[in-house]
């Protein structure tokens, strides 16, 4: 209680000191620098991912402490390594501890929605991460996932569809069901599957973001369905699993195998060596950026906590092994430092 | 009379193993006849293939419980010891230094856990309860710096042909899984330590008085068992081209006490042999391949799964049922 | 000298050496160790955390310990009955879902759906209730697979309703109150956690399911063989288990309102951690709610606290695993050690110094020089009685005494050859009174006071007293019931000899000499007990006076005899009236002509006298050997002295051949003989008494007149 005290006023004499410099000094010619960076300066940035064990989290984490150290944001972490409960009870620590901005992720569109309600309702901005939940807050970054999933559906029926000397089969693997990324895809897809009756879509199950789970999955489905034509999964992470069950069956090239994700060195080793027939890449640095830029609209207008609402939708390419060159994809271990 | 008598005796001679090995045999005969492709070559293999691991860390799981003895941390071990192996060669270390490195963790590890079993005393279920989670948070926080998926790296030796080669057309997991039961059925049929093993979980007490050193051998079954859940790991990490460490959170380690105790391995220790493990295993393999075929849902399949080792149980406690006089004090 | 030995009668008149024995026998003492856990894990992430004693944190976890508690407490109930639950967290995920479900799809109220899930879940563990009590499987292999199954159940049900849930959202005040609200502060589930736990503690340590399933639980075979109905109660066990989890799983529903598939995923871990750690014994028979509750707060400052620091992945796990090997650890060496170290400080000596004993020599006279008047003793009933320690006749000259089989025996005049078993009371038979109405009272070691009427009907007068507000030890129940007597107004004077002990190990209080005992008073009119007078040095022998004004008694290590005044002007107050006494006084009676008997059951040895003055010494003896060599008080010679009102020795008769009736612990006047008891004997004897004995004197109409 007190070491806080102490910092809220050490920081508050050095935004005074800031302030003061910036105002007296005649040979600063940007007028706007000041107040901008004044509103930054002391603020507190809480993180909490769903974990902080993999590449997404590390990348969004790294870009937004290295923007916050730079400009005097504290920033802090934390990492319920993928148990739901352990997420809800440092959002709810959170909300008592109110620090200005949450950045977070929604393990499901519920569990989480009650608690940032009321994080917003304590004057707490929340940004939330490619996970989208079941209630609005300052911002959501991440791709459109229902566009996406009716992207990754459409590459799909070209390649299985009617035109094609097919079985039309196709396996979905899902993530968690009722997790944002996995649940709007999901409806996407499913969207672009009714208008083609041709897709017999032979599988749709949960692997909950674990790749050994989708490699079982997958196993199964290519066993029961040897002529199968194509698969989707929600998230690279798991298709990791979904590939090498592929590779393990010897269908590597006959199965056409689309899957989407944050870009890590992962994916492009994946299309590389053809576990991965494409890839959408949403670029999880660039969200690590969009996060940080609102973030900074957020703190330098100060608006209340959920006044403005916006949903920043991530840039995506579509990627294939064509794209994979040196420098393509960024290694997570770099943002993983950067956290620890 | 006589002839009332008589099948009821049979049903008596029936114990678990037998139970289950029976239950095998009619799902595979069952099998066989109403799926078509069952009982293809390649079917098989792919049965036996997908349970190897399994029996592999059932292997280590027997030699433990066999001393009336439990290791729940061979997943966790098996996980972080294998992860941190694939981690050093990503960063440049030769592959043979960096197997040993994680060979290594994985005895040092399990050396530790049998030290405070055998001469801290502290009970079995807990030691390693406690190592497990301790393996698990050690490795996240100071081995496995990256992502908590170590991918496999790109070249590494003949060390992959242990998940993805094959030997006369057999997987090379089969192969490591029957020569590891091999080795594991000689060691306990024949060597003294083996030996001592079953006396221990026979009776521990006359064990020690019969002046058996009771706290080395602790020690060595569950650095055998860490041993094996390493190379169990390679096995895993290979064929899958990836180690995942969350594996430690799932329910695995579940299974593969399943897969001891459903072929009739006593947990209260002395009582069991590799070839329960096989006929669990199979068992479970049987069932995994034969919904996988009839097309039944992954999650429908686990429930199914599950009745039948519940069924499996309750038959044999109905043929053979414990007596409130005979029945062991805390023996759960 | 003086000056060290006025400190050490300081240190050991106020320095409660026996309080550390004494808080190690209670059963509570088994949480030390927990609860020192508690304290620092408490200790440390309150200091490390910043606001974490903030009302608003604690009330954030309190929300949550709800939950946990109760699965905690599931646990700790079937760990209780020598069980194990390893399906607590898909159990409490099924409730979580079905709450849920039942609220969101189905439409149900709070209040119709609370019940339901209850009840699904109780069905689960009447599952694994009926398949390990009834069909006695093994638990950790049963609950298993149920751990499995449930989840895979949880798992299917979660693909086929979960996204049509997440799009509806539950809303009523109800829920919320539930979920997010509370009373004055303190969040519901936290209140719910705490009425469940009363409940259970009274259950489990008050009632007679929570005796029997401690029984079960403590020896299953033994519960078994004494009718116990071991299988209901595991599977209720089992079921009650599988309700807490639903009731969590409510709790956890209404706080998030979210269905995942990792919801309790692990909790079974957690709850096995909590519930060791707060010292629940695996294999049974040990536990209690508030060991569970431990645990439980345990884990959970723990898992949140890692969480809050926001070390990097895996610090969390590495410091719990830590703390569960060092909290076995300790927990296993507590439980093997505890006894060993209460057996070495429960006997705590203290500081006596007894003054020096009056003469007993032949050549120098006196009322005490020792005689051989005992040498031509009547024996009665040789080998006939075991451990006769008071006698007593009636008005028809029937003789009475106890015996060690817990009966009470009574021969026929004249010739005291017949005998027969009058009653049976059990326990320890020793001092005896006839009341008014001729029935027989007497103080039974290990039982209390009880009556034998005329019809020789047992009946317990009373077996407690008012407990001591200070006291560690429960001295409410009566351990040794000594001897008593009767006050004009029927009031019972009896004496308890010590209340840390119980009667076989009389010569380990004879050690310590230090105040254990205390006189009880029983008031027939309004049925109560309580303690009149504390703190003395093993009560013995009590009576009351001639003039019906004072009870005296005896303290048998204090080597003395005191006169408590009941009635008169000095009513309430204790005084000594003989002291220097040359051996330990036991019982005394009246004498027909207006003076008092008292027996002498063994003499001071002057090496145990000057081993009392060194309480270090009898301390280190008690410690480092064995104790069938420690100093005790010898009880294998002793005399009957007579004393007056002034407390003046009489006379004193003696058996100094030690041949025929040297050991006595009680002596009766009864027309013009004198009665002879003693508790190691297997004998009585009498003995006629000189000329100045009242013929026709009887102990009962001394007290109550003659029979009408």
């Amino acid at each position: 209680m007190k070491k806080l005290t102490q910092l809220a006023v050490t920081a508050a004499a050095l935004a005074a000191l800031t302030v003061g410099s910036v105002a007296t000094r005649a040979d600063e010619t940007d007028a706007f620098r000041g107040p901008a960076l004044a509103a930054l300066k002391g603020k507190t940035i809480a993180y909490l991912p769903i974990s902080l064990g993999f590449d997404l989290a590390q990348a969004w984490g790294g870009t937004i402490k290295t923007e916050a150290l730079r400009y005097g944001v504290n920033f802090k972490a934390q990492d319920p390594n993928w148990v739901t409960s352990a997420m809800a009870q440092g959002m709810t620590s959170l909300i008592a501890e109110k620090p200005d901005v949450i950045v977070t992720q929604n393990p499901d569109v519920q569990s989480l929605a009650r608690l940032l309600k009321q994080a917003n309702a304590a004057g707490i901005a929340v940004i939330q991460m490619n996970m989208q939940g079941a209630v609005q807050t300052d911002a959501f970054v991440g791709p459109d996932f229902i566009a996406l999933g009716e992207q990754i559906a459409n590459m799909m029926v070209a390649k299985c569809g009617k035109d094609t000397q097919t079985s039309h089969k196709v396996s979905l693997v899902e993530g968690v069901p009722t997790g944002g990324v996995s649940f709007y895809q999901v409806e996407g897809i499913k969207k672009v599957f009714a208008q083609h009756p041709e897709i017999k879509l032979v599988s749709s199950q949960a692997a909950d973001w674990d790749a050994s789970k989708a490699r079982a999955i997958t196993e199964t489905v290519i066993q029961q369905n040897p002529d199968l034509c194509g698969v989707i999964d929600v998230w690279d992470g798991q298709g990791v699993g979904t590939g090498a069950a592929i590779k393990q069956a010897g269908k590597q090239g006959q199965v056409y195998f689309v899957t989407s994700g944050g870009g890590a060195q992962a994916s492009c080793d994946r299309l590389a060596d053809g576990t991965f027939s494409a890839f959408i890449n949403y670029d999880a640095p660039g969200m690590g950026r969009d996060a940080w830029t609102a973030i900074m609209i957020y703190l330098q207008n100060k608006q209340k906590a959920g006044a403005i609402k916006t949903q920043i939708y991530s840039p995506t390419r579509v990627m294939t092994k064509a794209d994979v060159k040196a420098g393509t994809c960024w290694d997570p271990e770099q943002y993983a430092k950067l956290l620890r | 009379m006589d002839d009332r008598t008589k099948p009821q005796s049979m049903l008596r001679h029936l114990n678990q193993e037998k139970i289950v090995f029976i239950l095998t045999i009619v799902l595979f005969i069952l099998f066989s006849i109403i799926l078509p492709n069952f009982l293809a070559a390649n079917n098989i293999l792919s049965l036996i293939r997908s349970v190897a691991v399994l029996g592999i860390l059932g292997l280590g799981m027997l030699i433990v419980v066999l001393g009336r003895g439990i290791d729940l941390s061979l997943v966790a071990t098996m996980a972080i010891s294998v992860a941190w192996s694939l981690q050093l060669i990503s960063s440049g270390m030769s592959v043979a230094s960096a197997m040993t490195v994680g060979l290594a963790f994985a005895v040092g590890m399990s050396l530790i856990t049998g030290i405070l079993i055998a001469y801290a005393e502290i009970p079995s279920l807990f030691a390693t309860l406690a190592m497990a989670t301790f393996v698990y948070g050690f490795g996240r926080a100071h081995l496995i710096t990256g992502t908590d998926v170590v991918y496999l790296p790109p070249d590494l030796g003949w060390i992959i042909k242990l998940g993805q080669g094959h030997v006369l057309g057999v997987p090379m997991p089969i192969i490591v899984a029957a020569a590891l039961a091999l080795i594991v059925y000689l060691f306990l049929r024949y060597t003294k330590p083996g030996r001592f093993i079953y006396a221990m979980g026979d009776n521990f007490f006359t064990a020690r008085t019969g002046g058996i050193p009771v706290r080395p051998i602790l020690v060595t079954q569950y650095v055998l068992a860490g041993g094996i859940a390493f190379i169990a790991g390679i096995v895993t990490a290979t064929s899958a081209q990836a180690m995942n460490t969350r594996v430690v959170n799932s329910n695995m380690i579940y299974d593969v006490i399943l897969v001891v105790v459903l072929g009739g391995v006593g947990l209260s220790g002395g009582r069991g042999n590799v070839r329960n493990v096989i006929v669990g295993t199979l068992l479970i393999g049987v069932l995994m391949n034969g919904m996988t075929i009839m097309d039944i849902q992954y999650t429908v399949q686990n429930v199914i799964k599950s009745l039948i080792l519940l069924l499996a149980i309750v038959v044999d406690s109905i043929l053979n049922p414990r007596d409130e006089q005979t029945g062991q004090q805390g023996d759960i | 000298m003086a000056t060290t030995s006025t400190l050490a009668k300081l240190r050991y008149r106020f320095v409660p050496d026996h309080v550390i024995g004494e808080l190690l026998s209670k059963k509570w003492i088994d949480n030390a160790i927990p609860f020192l856990v508690l304290v620092c894990v408490v200790g440390l992430f309150g200091t490390l955390i910043p606001n974490f004693f903030s009302v608003s944190n604690l009330a954030i976890q309190a929300r949550e310990l709800g939950e946990f508690g109760l699965v905690c407490m599931a646990m700790m109930l079937v760990i209780v009955v020598g069980g194990l639950d390893l399906s607590v967290g898909s159990n409490f995920a099924l409730g979580n879902f079905m709450a849920l479900a039942l609220l969101n799809l189905a439409g149900w109220p709070v209040w119709v759906t609370i019940p339901a899930v209850i009840l699904i879940c109780g069905g689960v563990g009447f599952v694994n209730g009926f398949l390990i009590g009834y069909l006695r499987l093994r638990a950790f292999l049963t609950t298993l697979v149920t751990l499995i199954i449930v989840r895979a159940i949880v798992d299917m049900l979660l693909l086929k309703y979960s996204k049509a849930m997440s799009v509806s959202f539950y809303d009523s005040e109800v829920w919320d109150l539930i979920g997010l609200g509370g009373v004055g502060g303190v969040p519901s589930s936290f209140i719910i956690l705490i009425v469940v736990a009363l409940v259970g503690h009274i259950l489990l340590t008050r009632s007679r399911p929570g005796w029997r399933a401690m029984a079960i639980g403590g020896s299953r075979r033994s519960a078994h063989n004494i009718g116990l109905s071991v299988r209901g109660t595991v599977c209720a066990a089992y079921t009650i288990s599988g309700m807490l989890c639903g009731l969590a799983g409510i709790l956890y529903a209404a706080r998030l309102g979210g269905a995942g598939t990792d919801t309790g995923m692990g909790l079974e871990i957690a709850a096995l951690t909590a519930a060791v750690l707060g010292g629940n014994s695996l294999g049974g028979g040990r536990g209690s709610v508030v060991k569970a509750l431990i645990g439980a707060v345990i884990v959970l400052v723990m898992t949140n606290g890692v969480l809050r620091i926001g070390m990097n992945s895996g610090s969390g796990p590495m410091v719990l695993g830590l703390t569960l090997l060092l909290a076995v650890f300790i927990d296993v060496r507590w439980l093997k050690n505890r006894d060993k170290l209460l057996s070495k400080v429960y006997v705590s000596p203290t500081l006596v110094e007894l003054p020096t004993p009056r003469p007993t020599d032949a050549e120098k006279g006196g009322p005490l020089a020792l005689n051989d008047r005992l040498r031509d003793v009547e024996i009665i009933g040789l080998d006939q009685v075991e451990s006769p320690e008071d006698v007593l006749l009636d008005e028809n000259d029937y003789l009475f005494c106890g015996t060690r089989h817990g009966d009470i025996v009574r021969f026929s005049p004249p010739h005291y050859t017949e005998w027969e078993v009058y009653a049976h009371i059990g326990g320890s038979p020793l001092g005896m009174a006839f009341d008014k109405a001729g029935d027989l009272l007497v103080c039974v070691g290990g039982m209390g006071l009880y009556k034998v009427d005329r019809d020789r009907n047992v009946i317990k007068v009373t077996d407690e007293t008012n407990r001591s507000p200070f006291s560690v030890v429960d001295d409410s129940r009566l351990r040794l019931a000594d001897d008593l007597d009767i006050a004009p107004d029927g009031k019972v004077y009896f004496s308890e000899a010590t209340i840390r002990y119980e009667m076989h190990d009389w010569p380990v209080d004879a050690l310590e000499s230090r105040g254990n005992g205390r006189i009880i008073c029983y008031d027939p009119t309004s049925g109560k007990t309580h303690t009149a007078v504390r703190k003395l040095v093993f009560p013995n022998g009590v009576c009351l006076s001639h003039d019906g004004q004072a009870i005296l008694f005896a303290e048998s290590w204090g080597c003395r005899i005191n006169r408590y005044w009941i009635a008169g002007p000095k009513a309430g107050t204790v005084e000594r009236m003989l002291d220097q006494l040359p051996g330990y006084p036991d019982n005394i009676n009246r004498a027909s002509d207006g003076t008092y008997w008292a027996a002498i059951m063994g003499m001071r040895s002057p090496a145990l006298d000057v081993a009392l003055r060194m309480p270090g010494f009898r301390r280190r003896m008690a410690r480092r050997i064995a104790p069938d060599q420690w100093l005790y008080p010898n009880l294998n010679i002793g005399c009957v002295i007579r004393f007056n009102d002034k407390g003046e020795i009489v006379e004193s008769m003696w058996d100094r051949s030690a041949s025929n009736h040297p050991m006595i612990t009680s002596m009766r006047e009864h027309k013009g003989w004198l009665y002879l008891g003693g508790i190691t004997n297997n004998r009585i004897g009498r003995i006629r008494l000189g000329d100045w004995a009242d013929k026709n004197w009887s102990s009962y109409r001394s007290y109550w007149g003659a029979r009408s």
